[in-house]
C-alpha cells in the first residue's frame, strides 16, 4: 500500500492532531473512570467493613465478637457483610483509608475516632444514621459521647466504647520506693514529685506519649481543659491556648522532661501501650486509658498495678478526655441505606440483641465504659464494675469526662507543633499557646465546615 | 520527477525504531508521563480527598513559601542532602578500599556489610529505636561505661536529625560500597604496578590513578544518592517508623511532609504542588551535575 496516499487519506478523512488527543483524552477518561462504574454496578458484591480488629486481629476475643456480629447479620440478611481486616499502624496514621477515598474505592462501612469525624464529614462521605434509629435508641446514648458524632442534630457515627484517660501505676515500683495509698497524687505538682521519687537510673517515674500525632493531642488535652483552657472557644472563632489554662498545661508536660523524670522516646508501640512500657519496668507511672486494663489481663496477667484519676492544676476542675471509637457507614459507598442499617442493628438499637452486643464489647473484648445508659446498666448490673480499677473508672474517672474533641487536621498540627516544641524542644510555653493560638484563629477565619467540638 | 514508491531506508529503519521502542515508550507514559503530568496538574487544583476538585492557580504555590513547616522541612532536607550524600560516598569509598583487598574470608567481610541492606526498613527502624531508647537502652548504657551521659537519641531535636543519618548512613553504605567495588575492579592493575614501580605512595596512588578512573562510578553513587536522599523511600521509612517527624518537627523532611499533608491532612492539593517543587529542586540538582561533569562523559573514555 502506498504509505504515503493512505496517511494524506488519514488527514483528509479528519483524523488529525487534534482528534487523535480527543480520542486519546476521552479513552483515558474513560479508563480513570472505570473503577467508579465497575463498583457502581456490582451491587450484589458484599459490602466491606473496614477496622483493625477482624478477620483474625491480635486479640482473639475482639476479633471474634465482630466476627459474630456479621456472621449474625449476614445469616438474616440478604445483603452480605464482609470484614476487611486492615493492620492498626496502616489504619490509625496510615495511608490506606485516605487513599481508598481518594480513589473512590472507600468502604461502605467502617470505624473513625472523633480525631477524623471533620475530615470524613466534611468531605461529605457520612451517612446520616438517624432515619434508621428509634427515638429512644438516640435518647439512650450519653449526649456527651453522641454530640461529636452528630451536626444539626443528625447522628453520622456510632460508638462503640467510652475510653476515659488517668494514670496507672506498678504496685511493686510504688511499693519498693516506699510510697503508700497516701501518697496517690491530687496535684499536678505532687504527680511530678511522686514521680521524682520513683525516677532512678533504670527507670522513669512518669511517662506521657512523646510521639506527634492524634493521639498525643487526645491524651493532653484534658490537663488543657482542667485550667480552663480550649482549643477552640464557644464562639467558634477564637482559641483558648493562649489562656491561661493552655499555658499551663504546657508547661506541665515540659517540667515533667526537664525535672528528668519522664522519657523522650516510648518503647514498644508508644503512650497507649502499657506492657511495653509500665510492665516492663521502664515506667512506674503511665498516662493511658481504660483499654489498658483490658491489654493488661491478656498480656500481663500477673502484673499488680493501680489507677488513679488525673490530678489537678491549682484552682483546676477535673475533667478527663474520653476517647472510642464509632461505626460509620460511607455515603458513596455501593449501597449507603444497608449500610447505615447494619451500623444501627449493630449497635443503636433498643433489641435485646444490639444492648447484649455492647455489652460484650465493653467488658469481655475490651475494658471500656458503654457509649449508652441500658449498657452501662447492663455491664453494672452483671458486675462488670464491681472491683479494681474497673470499679474506679466507673465511679471517680468516668464522671465529669469531657468526650474527645472533633477537630480539623489544621487546627490538630497547630497545638501538636505547641505540645511538641514545649515538651520536646525547651519551646517557651507562653510564646508557643500564642503561636498556636494565632494559627486556628487564622484558619478559623475562612473554616466553614461543622461545628468544631 | 518520479515519486519514490514506499519509504526510503531512512524512513523505514526509523519506523523500526519506533516499533521497537514502543513498548518501553507506552509503558513509560501510562506509569510515568501521566501520572506526573496529572501531579503536576493537581498542585494547581485544591482536592479534599473525596473527589472535590477546585482550580486554584498559584495559591498552592504561594501557601507553600508562607507556609513555616514547609520552610521548615526545606532545611532539614537541605542538611539530610548535604551530610548524607558525602557521607555514602565517603563511608562508601572506604569500605570498598578497604574490602578490596584479597582479604581471608573476603566474601563474607562483604556480604556482612551489605547485609543491612537486604533487612526490612521497618525492622531496622524498630531495632534500633529499641537499642537507642533513653536511658536503658543499649547504645546508652555502652556509652554510660565509657563516661559518656545517657541522651535521648532519637526524642532530643538537637540529636534525631543526626541519628537518623548515622542510621541512613550505616544501612546504605553496603550498596554503595558494592558499586564501588564494582568500579575498583574495573580499573587495570597495570597502572598500580606502574605506580609502585615508580615508588608512588598509597595517597598519590589513590588520588593519581584511583580517583580519576572512579569518576564514572562516582558520578553514579552522587547521583543517586542524592535522588536517594530527596525523595527516596529509605529516610521516609526511617522517619516514619522512629519519629512521625518529630520531636518538633526536627526530623520532618519534605517527603514526610509531602505524605502528611497529603495522607493525614487530605490536602492532595498542595501535597502535589510541594511535590512539584522538590522535583524542580532535584532536576536542577541532577542538572548541576550533569554540566560540572560535562554531562556524565569523562575524559578517559
Amino acid at each position: 500500500m502506498d504509505q504515503t496516499r493512505s496517511l494524506k487519506r488519514m488527514a483528509n478523512s479528519g483524523v488529525n492532531r487534534r482528534s487523535v488527543l480527543k480520542t486519546t483524552v476521552a479513552a483515558g477518561a474513560t479508563a480513570l473512570a472505570m473503577p467508579y462504574f465497575y463498583s457502581r454496578t456490582a451491587a450484589q458484591d458484599p459490602l466491606k467493613f473496614w477496622q483493625f480488629y477482624a478477620p483474625g486481629g491480635d486479640v482473639a476475643t475482639q476479633s471474634s465478637w465482630f466476627e459474630d456480629m456479621v456472621a449474625s447479620w449476614n445469616e438474616q440478611n440478604e445483603v452480605q457483610i464482609e470484614l476487611e481486616y486492615i493492620p492498626s499502624s496502616d489504619y490509625i496514621g496510615g495511608s490506606k483509608l485516605s487513599t481508598a477515598f481518594a480513589a473512590n474505592e472507600g468502604p461502605d462501612i467502617f470505624i473513625i475516632s472523633p480525631g477524623d469525624f471533620l475530615r470524613y464529614y466534611n468531605g461529605d462521605v457520612l451517612q446520616d444514621l438517624t432515619p434508621f434509629m428509634e427515638q429512644e435508641a438516640i435518647d439512650d446514648f450519653y449526649p456527651d459521647v453522641i454530640a461529636t458524632r452528630a451536626v444539626d442534630n443528625k447522628i453520622y457515627g456510632l460508638p462503640m466504647e467510652v475510653e476515659p484517660m488517668a494514670f496507672y501505676y506498678g504496685l511493686d515500683a510504688w511499693e519498693d520506693a516506699g510510697l503508700t495509698a497516701d501518697d496517690v497524687p491530687q496535684s499536678w505538682e505532687d504527680l511530678l514529685g511522686v514521680a521524682e521519687t520513683l525516677t532512678n537510673d533504670e527507670r522513669f517515674g512518669l511517662l506521657f506519649e512523646t510521639a506527634p500525632g492524634y493521639y498525643q493531642n487526645f491524651t493532653w488535652y484534658p490537663f488543657l481543659w482542667q485550667g480552663g483552657g480550649e482549643i477552640v472557644n464557644e464562639d467558634g472563632k477564637t482559641s483558648g491556648m493562649n489562656s491561661e489554662g493552655g499555658i499551663q498545661a504546657l508547661q506541665f508536660w515540659k517540667d515533667s522532661i526537664d525535672r528528668g523524670v519522664s522519657p523522650r522516646q516510648l518503647l514498644g508501640s508508644g503512650g497507649g501501650d502499657p506492657v511495653a512500657n509500665m510492665v516492663s519496668g521502664f515506667c512506674a507511672i503511665q498516662n493511658v486509658g481504660i483499654w489498658a486494663i483490658s491489654e493488661l489481663r491478656e498480656n500481663a496477667p500477673d502484673f499488680r498495678y493501680d489507677v488513679f484519676k488525673l490530678p489537678l492544676p491549682p484552682n483546676g476542675t477535673y475533667t478527663t478526655d474520653l476517647g472510642g471509637w464509632a461505626f460509620v457507614a460511607n455515603s458513596k459507598g455501593q449501597d449507603p441505606e444497608t449500610a447505615a442499617q447494619f451500623c444501627v442493628w449493630a449497635l443503636g438499637s433498643m433489641s435485646e440483641d444490639s444492648i447484649q452486643r455492647g455489652v460484650s464489647w465493653c467488658t469481655e473484648a475490651k475494658s471500656d465504659m458503654a457509649p449508652r445508659a441500658s449498657v452501662q446498666e447492663k455491664a453494672t448490673a452483671s458486675g462488670a464494675f464491681d472491683e479494681g480499677a474497673m470499679k474506679k473508672f466507673a465511679e471517680e474517672i468516668f464522671p465529669g469526662g469531657r468526650a474527645e474533641p472533633r477537630v480539623p487536621p489544621e487546627v490538630y498540627k497547630a497545638v501538636s507543633d505547641a505540645i511538641q516544641a514545649c515538651q520536646l524542644n525547651a519551646a517557651d510555653p507562653a510564646q508557643a499557646a500564642e503561636t498556636a493560638a494565632t494559627q486556628i484563629e487564622g484558619f478559623l477565619a475562612t473554616y466553614d465546615g461543622a461545628p468544631i467540638l | 520527477m518520479p515519486r519514490h514508491r514506499g519509504m526510503s531506508r531512512k524512513h523505514r529503519e526509523w519506523l523500526a525504531a519506533a516499533l521497537f521502542l514502543l513498548p518501553d515508550v507506552i509503558g513509560l507514559i501510562v506509569f510515568l508521563g501521566i501520572p506526573m503530568v496529572l501531579s503536576l496538574s493537581l498542585g494547581f487544583f485544591e482536592v479534599d480527598g473525596f473527589g472535590t476538585y477546585a482550580f486554584v492557580g498559584f495559591d498552592n504555590y504561594q501557601k507553600m513559601f508562607n507556609d513555616p513547616l514547609f520552610l521548615k522541612s526545606l532545611r532539614v532536607t537541605l542538611i539530610y542532602v548535604v551530610v548524607l550524600v558525602p557521607a555514602l560516598y565517603c563511608t562508601g569509598l572506604a569500605l570498598a578500599l578497604l574490602l578490596k583487598q584479597d582479604l581471608p574470608f573476603i566474601g563474607l567481610l562483604r556480604g556482612m556489610f551489605f547485609l543491612p541492606h537486604v533487612i526490612s526498613l521497618v525492622v531496622i527502624g524498630l531495632l534500633w529505636k529499641f537499642m537507642l531508647i533513653d536511658r536503658v537502652g543499649i547504645v546508652n548504657k555502652f556509652l554510660s561505661r565509657i563516661g559518656i551521659d545517657p541522651q535521648s537519641w532519637l526524642g532530643n531535636p538537637d540529636y534525631a536529625l543526626g541519628t537518623l543519618l548515622v542510621i541512613t548512613v550505616w544501612f546504605l553504605m553496603g550498596y554503595y560500597m558494592v558499586l564501588f567495588l564494582a568500579g575498583l575492579q574495573e580499573i587495570p592493575t597495570e597502572y598500580y604496578d606502574a605506580a609502585r614501580i615508580d615508588g608512588a605512595r598509597p595517597w598519590q596512588t589513590f588520588r593519581d590513578i584511583t580517583l580519576p578512573l572512579l569518576k564514572p562510578t562516582s558520578f553514579f553513587v552522587l547521583l543517586v544518592s542524592t535522588v536517594a536522599a530527596v525523595a527516596g523511600a529509605q529516610g521516609f521509612d526511617l522517619v516514619y517508623i522512629m519519629t512521625k517527624g518529630g520531636p518538633a518537627n526536627a526530623t520532618s523532611v519534605l517527603i514526610f511532609y509531602i505524605y502528611q499533608q497529603a495522607f493525614q491532612f487530605g490536602h492532595y492539593g498542595y501535597a502535589a504542588a510541594m511535590a512539584s517543587f522538590m522535583v524542580l529542586m532535584l532536576l536542577i540538582l541532577t542538572g548541576i551535575l550533569f554540566v560540572v561533569t560535562k554531562g556524565g562523559r569523562f575524559d578517559f573514555d
